[in-house]
């Protein structure tokens, strides 16, 4: 006995177009259990996914999909729950979806905190069009716009949807896989705006040219960057600043509080304005 | 809510770790992660990077699923250990108690 991910799956396009080794297939395993674990009903779900790699998560996943234009997932998401409230969202977008370009959009929708739940799947680098530098490419790394090393500082995407307000707030990377299946468990029972950091590798654009050739090399690089939030919390303020300033984040539950949702928000003004007798 | 389906995959006879060969990339990910050498590469001119993942020594199988679950291209599965690991461990111990 074997777990069969089949029936959340479009089995006859496999196998996935990905690069051997990308850790997108590892989340979109994750996410298969946590549905299972969860028992959700593929017809119950919503899978909403940008441009990039990470779009091509609404191709795999026989749920409800909708393939949107660069950026504007949290925007499509957004209108998907409010016209069905009772249905499951779950956005999937990489880190130039969801921090560049569509940056905005995802800091209106924790601000909003409607009941989404945001994969975010950062691999630091624009994978798909072949190397760019994006908003979270560590500084010294090669990139095709920064060949002589990238000057830009990153940011901490966690940092920013806790200041934009989302409720629940996980980092965590690929290769702790059962962690991030127990990860989604939870965010995805959240009632509110769930936000997951998803640390994934991309051996074949950001490793290669700078020493993690290998899936296994850059693997252990991600995992090295990650410290639990126990060891994070000892840390001063000032030492987090640093350690953020060297590539260092805490992984686990980073934030959770309960908070009032957008659409029962939206169903006061509906009983407001005389709507729905 | 539940949900009426069936997630159980049935294993090969006497099988602790099975590879999908249509699926597998040859990216070396559940080599590299298995802890106890149950896998290896072989060369394979007709995949892409001319490798292929084949089960070495199904014995060593501890059955921790390290593999399975870091494996992207839902290539390689792996029984539960009540099946394979701690069946033949009980077999040993029945053996053990009748020496």
């Amino acid at each position: 006995m074997a777990f069969n991910y089949d029936y959340y799956l479009r089995t006859d396009k496999m196998p996935t177009l990905w690069c051997w080794g990308c850790g997108d297939g590892v989340i979109l395993k994750a996410m298969v259990r946590a549905f299972a674990k969860l028992g959700w009903d593929k017809d119950d779900i919503c899978v909403v996914s940008g441009i990039g790699c990470s779009g091509r998560f609404s191709s795999y996943l026989d749920c409800n999909t909708v393939h949107t234009t660069h950026g504007r997932t949290v925007a499509y998401a957004t209108g998907i729950k409010l016209a069905n409230p009772d249905k499951h969202v779950v956005v999937v977008a990489g880190d130039g979806d969801g921090l560049a370009i569509g940056g905005n959009h995802t800091i209106h929708g924790c601000r909003r905190n409607i009941d989404l739940n945001f994969v975010l799947i950062n691999n630091f680098i624009y994978g798909l069009t072949n190397s760019q530098t994006s908003p979270t490419t560590p500084q010294g790394m090669w990139s095709v716009t920064a060949q002589y090393g990238n000057i830009d500082p990153t940011f901490d995407p966690a940092e920013l949807a806790k200041g934009a307000g989302a409720t629940f707030i996980a980092r965590e990377s690929v290769t702790e896989a059962q962690k991030l299946e127990r990860l989604f468990v939870k965010g995805f029972q959240h009632k509110g705006f769930s936000f997951f950091d998803i640390h994934s590798n991309c051996h074949i654009n950001l490793g290669r040219k700078n020493k993690m050739g290998t899936a296994k090399a850059n693997l252990d690089w991600i995992d090295g960057n990650l410290m639990s939030k126990a060891k994070w919390d000892k840390h001063s303020l000032e030492e987090q600043h640093e350690l953020r300033k060297q590539g260092k984040f805490p992984r686990g539950i980073l934030w959770q509080v309960e908070d009032d949702e957008y659409c029962d928000l939206y169903d006061t003004v509906i009983e407001k304005a005389g709507g729905k007798k | 809510m539940s949900l009426n389906v069936d997630f159980k995959m049935k294993a090969p006879e006497n099988t602790p770790v099975w590879v999908d060969e249509s699926k597998c990339k040859a990216c070396d990910i559940c080599v590299d992660v298995c802890p106890t050498g149950v896998l290896s590469m072989r060369v394979d001119p007709h995949n892409v990077l001319g490798a292929m993942v084949e089960v070495d020594h199904p014995d060593y199988c501890i059955g921790c699923r390290e593999c399975e679950l870091q494996c992207p291209d839902f290539a390689i599965y792996v029984a539960e250990r009540d099946e394979f690991k701690f069946k033949k461990l009980n077999e040993v111990k029945k053996l053990k108690g009748e020496a």
